[in-house]
């Protein structure tokens, strides 16, 4: 899939507040790329306005060729974006396949009626969602706890469970909003492996936000660094790690450049 | 359990069903009849309601509105022009309704067409907000169809009302909108519309990032549940004859309020459960308000101490229960076997 | 119409627009903290109007007496309710809270009704109350204009309350961050208590009024007028209490004018309060003074 998302010049203001400034990305098929930055830096803001659920005070989001600056996110989803949140967003009371089961409910071939009449058409639906949800579970290695409610399950398949349930939207780039914020070091290696596997797949882009310089370090390709709403610095892991500006940003040290 | 065999035991158990029906219909007394009637129109009322408050989580205040469109509807086309006439003796009723005149079956089918549309109207309005706001709006719609039905003269003979209707209405329509209505909207609940009903009540914002378009989604339902709500609606007004716009305010919401609730939010056994007992208990209650004879005492009825009861057993359900009788589940085939299927094992020497 | 006669519905569509505000401001400050409807606050005014009734003919108080009477015991009524009914569920989900809100309202109507009877009971309105000034052609009620200057005097001592004192600040606090106040070791609960407790005297001021304006009273004369302060405390943005009273003069006016000026709805003039909720929902939820929504 050559897939191309774009965001050029967005700003995002809230009242007189600038959370977002002038900012432009481009993030090509396959690639993996990270997005840090100090708390408050304006992250998980650009990663509400990529996903419809902000709407940029100026600026212009492409992805595949087409304006989504100003489509919701639920048919931005249909589109072929998927996100993770930051504060753990899963159905709590429904159990773990069902969370899964949800993502497939945009594609679904049947109508309402089609359901509530029982019709043939609607089974083989019903089925198709319900066998790619447990695929998809399997992969994962949480088939075991299908029918386990979702709220249940130890901090560390959560998260896990969240990634499984945006993959299941069939998207062609991913977005992961802390990640691993809370997890051992073990449970982070066996994400960066899962992480590892979903790339070697199906070839998605996927942009995370992190906390966890390591990790980081050690998964992405390029890295974006932003702070007060702008960027600051972008490279390959090398270079941000010795860049100045960006240890000062997370250091707090040198008085740096802020408009 | 295999499908199959769960479509027999439905098939087993409606059969069973019927079969008590006409057990009742041939053998029962007239109160008797009007009480499985009552029963049979609050269950399809509390399994439509449910699907709104329960299944998709919004609070829906405004059923009377719906339940009062089907009710006129289905009134106005079954009426013989004649009928009509001596109803409407202030101003005669429009064209063409002073001249329509259908069967029972079409009339209750456009009961639930046209409470459906007014659902569709104001959805508009309505899905655009949520929590309290959803609920005042809702309340406000029901209020404001009450209000229309009460001074649309020329439509629905103002605070008159409709007298004279033919009670059309018998255990086999009630009870089997009943059944149909439990079925469909079971099955609806238990697809993947229905989680995606659910996913919204969970948490919208996640729902709508899994790809799920809230507004069409609760539209459907909404349609649906007034659907069902009309054509009861309908079943109502042939039952009891005669229609008024005082039939249908904000009690008659409190009322399936109760069902819901005590029967338990977002389960379609508990709204079933919950219409069984109201129902049930409306009448059983009936007794405090009569004057009863205790041995040489005469305890005077107290009228309205019917509604205080309730109010309290909501109340408690609410402070103390809040999940109510069945919770969020299901009674299910699976539960029913796992019983047996326990006792069985015991049986069995080791 | 004649000019007199317009001028009389504005002085009556003020003096009806008084009480709304009275009574929508109970409505806005509990909204305001606790973020709820409270349902049964329109029950409020039938409450207060009986034991004003009450106060007169089985305990022979002068109506000076027997109306601040009403007024603190319906205070202390809605400090129950809201220990009893709100209280267990701080921590509940919305609906459970509306529910119990509704549930309360039903019980308190029906509770009445069982206890009082349903038959309508006239309400003593005081001499003090019932002259009448004529102006020109104008006739009014004196208690047409005094409830106007009583509803100001009442809002002005309540401003002074929430806006400079100790107290009103932490009800203002606990309406921005209900959480973050109470982390800063103030007593939550004594603080909700203190707002039901003035929300609910006002509201009976208002229905002491009312029960003078319209002297029949039974036990669910507060369910419209409740529903319609509601809207009232809606429209002028809820959670902010100049809105309640500039959103309930509004709506006294616009009820008595458009009756006035069209006379033929007037049958429909319950309906106008609900479409004007309506239409404010949806093009301007926040209502005028605009007060962030709660999402």
């Amino acid at each position: 899939m050559n897939s191309l998302f774009q965001m050029r010049h967005v700003t995002k203001k809230f009242g007189g507040l600038e959370a977002v400034s002038d900012f432009s990305i481009t993030l090509k098929g396959g690639e993996l790329v990270g997005l840090i930055g100090p708390n408050g830096a304006g992250k998980t803001t650009t990663f509400n306005m990529m996903t419809g659920m902000l709407r940029p005070t100026e600026g212009e989001i492409t992805w595949n060729g087409e304006n989504i600056t100003r489509v919701p996110s639920h048919l931005i989803t249909a589109r072929g974006i998927a996100r993770t949140f930051q504060n753990i967003r899963l159905f709590g009371d429904m159990s773990v396949v069902e969370n899964v089961m949800v993502s497939c409910h945009y594609s679904i071939g049947s109508s309402f009626l089609a359901a509530m009449l029982g019709l043939p058409k609607h089974r083989k639906e019903e089925r198709r969602i319900r066998e790619h949800s447990i695929k998809c579970l399997e992969e994962a290695g949480l088939g075991r706890f299908a029918f386990e409610k979702a709220q249940n399950l130890p901090y560390g398949l959560q998260r896990k469970l969240e990634i499984v349930r945006a993959i299941a939207t069939g998207p062609g780039m991913l977005l992961l909003d802390e990640p691993v914020a809370g997890m051992n070091p073990t449970e982070k290696i066996e994400l960066s492996v899962f992480i590892h596997r979903i790339r070697e797949k199906s070839g998605i882009t996927i942009l995370l936000i992190e906390h966890d310089m390591k990790f980081v370090m050690s998964m992405c390709q390029r890295i974006r660094v932003m702070n007060y709403g702008r960027t600051i610095a972008e490279g390959t892991p090398e270079e941000i790690r010795s860049n100045l500006e960006v240890i000062s940003a997370y250091l707090g040290g040198a008085p740096h450049a802020q408009d | 359990m295999s499908d199959k065999s769960k479509f027999r035991l439905n098939a087993a158990s409606v059969i069973l069903l019927f079969g008590i029906l006409f057990l009742f219909s041939r053998y029962g007394s007239g109160y008797q009849l009007r009480i499985l009637n009552n029963i049979a129109i609050f269950i399809t009322l509390a399994v439509s309601y449910n699907l709104i408050n329960g299944t998709c989580g919004l609070l829906h205040l405004g059923p009377n509105g719906f339940i009062a469109v089907g009710a006129y509807t289905s009134a106005l086309l079954s009426m013989t022009p004649a009928e009509k006439q001596l109803n409407f003796i202030i101003s005669g009723v429009i064209w063409p309704l002073s001249v329509i005149h259908v069967p029972f079956v079409v009339s209750l089918i456009a009961a639930g067409v046209a409470a459906a549309f007014f659902a569709f109207l104001i959805s508009f309005p309505v899905l655009r907000v949520r929590g309290d706001y959803l609920a005042i709006v809702t309340l406000g719609f029901g209020e404001v169809i009450r209000v229309l039905c009460n001074a649309g003269q020329s439509i629905t003979n103002g605070p008159l009302g409709l007298k004279g209707l033919q009670p059309y209405t018998n255990l086999w329509w009630s009870w089997g909108v009943a059944t149909l209505a439990v079925v469909l909207i079971q099955r609806l609940t238990d697809s993947n519309f229905g989680l995606a009903m659910k996913a919204i009540r969970e948490d919208e914002t996640a729902a709508r990032a899994m790809g799920v378009d809230p507004f069409r989604r609760l539209m459907v339902a909404f349609l649906i549940s007034a659907f069902f709500s009309g054509i009861a609606g309908g079943l109502l007004a042939h039952l009891i004859t005669t229609i008024s716009p005082g039939l249908f305010t904000f009690f008659l919401t409190f009322n399936l309020l109760i069902m819901i609730v005590v029967g338990g939010l977002g389960s379609t056994t508990g709204a079933v459960i919950g219409a069984m007992l109201f129902s049930w208990g409306g009448e059983a209650l009936r007794v405090v308000e009569q004057p009863m004879e205790i041995g040489p005492f005469l305890i005077p009825g107290i009228p309205g101490m019917r509604m205080v009861i309730f109010s309290l057993i909501l109340m408690l359900v609410i402070l103390f229960a809040r999940k109510g009788i069945m919770g969020r589940n299901e009674l299910s085939w699976d539960y029913v076997a796992s019983k047996f299927a326990r006792s069985k094992v015991m049986e069995t020497p080791r | 119409m004649s000019l007199t006669l317009f001028l009389q519905q504005i002085i009556n569509g003020i003096s009806l627009g008084s009480l709304y505000a009275l009574i929508a401001i109970g409505y806005t400050m509990v909204y305001g903290i606790l973020r709820l409807i409270n349902f049964a606050h329109g029950d409020l005014l039938m409450v207060a109007a009986y034991v004003a009734i009450y106060g007169i003919s089985l305990l022979s108080l002068p109506w000076y007496l027997a109306f601040p009477f009403a007024i603190i015991v319906t205070g202390v009524i809605g400090i129950l309710l809201d220990r009893v009914a709100y209280r267990p569920l701080r921590g509940a989900p919305r609906i459970s809270l509306l529910i119990s809100a509704i549930g309360a309202s039903f019980l308190m109507e029906n509770l009445a009704l069982v206890l009082i009877g349903g038959v309508a009971q006239p309400f003593p309105r005081p001499a003090f109350f019932s002259h009448v000034i004529d102006v020109g052609n104008l006739h009014i009620l004196v208690l047409t204009i005094y409830s106007p200057i009583i509803t100001l005097l009442l809002v002005l001592g309540l401003l002074f309350i929430v806006f400079r004192t100790k107290t009103g600040k932490a009800m203002r606090a606990a309406s921005l961050d209900f959480e973050a106040t109470r982390l800063m070791g103030i007593n939550l609960d004594r603080i909700i208590a203190i707002t039901f407790l003035l929300g609910s005297s006002l509201a009976a001021a208002g229905g002491l009024m009312w029960a003078m304006k319209y002297p029949q009273i039974n036990p669910f004369m507060g369910v419209l007028p409740g529903l319609k302060a509601f809207i009232a405390a809606v429209v002028g943005g809820i959670g902010n209490i100049v809105g309640a009273v500039l959103g309930g003069f509004l709506l006294g006016l616009c009820e008595i004018l458009i009756v006035a000026l069209l006379p033929d709805l007037a049958e429909y003039r319950d309906a106008f309060a609900f479409l004007i909720l309506i239409v404010v929902l949806l093009f301007k939820p926040t209502g005028i003074m605009g007060e962030p929504l709660a999402s």
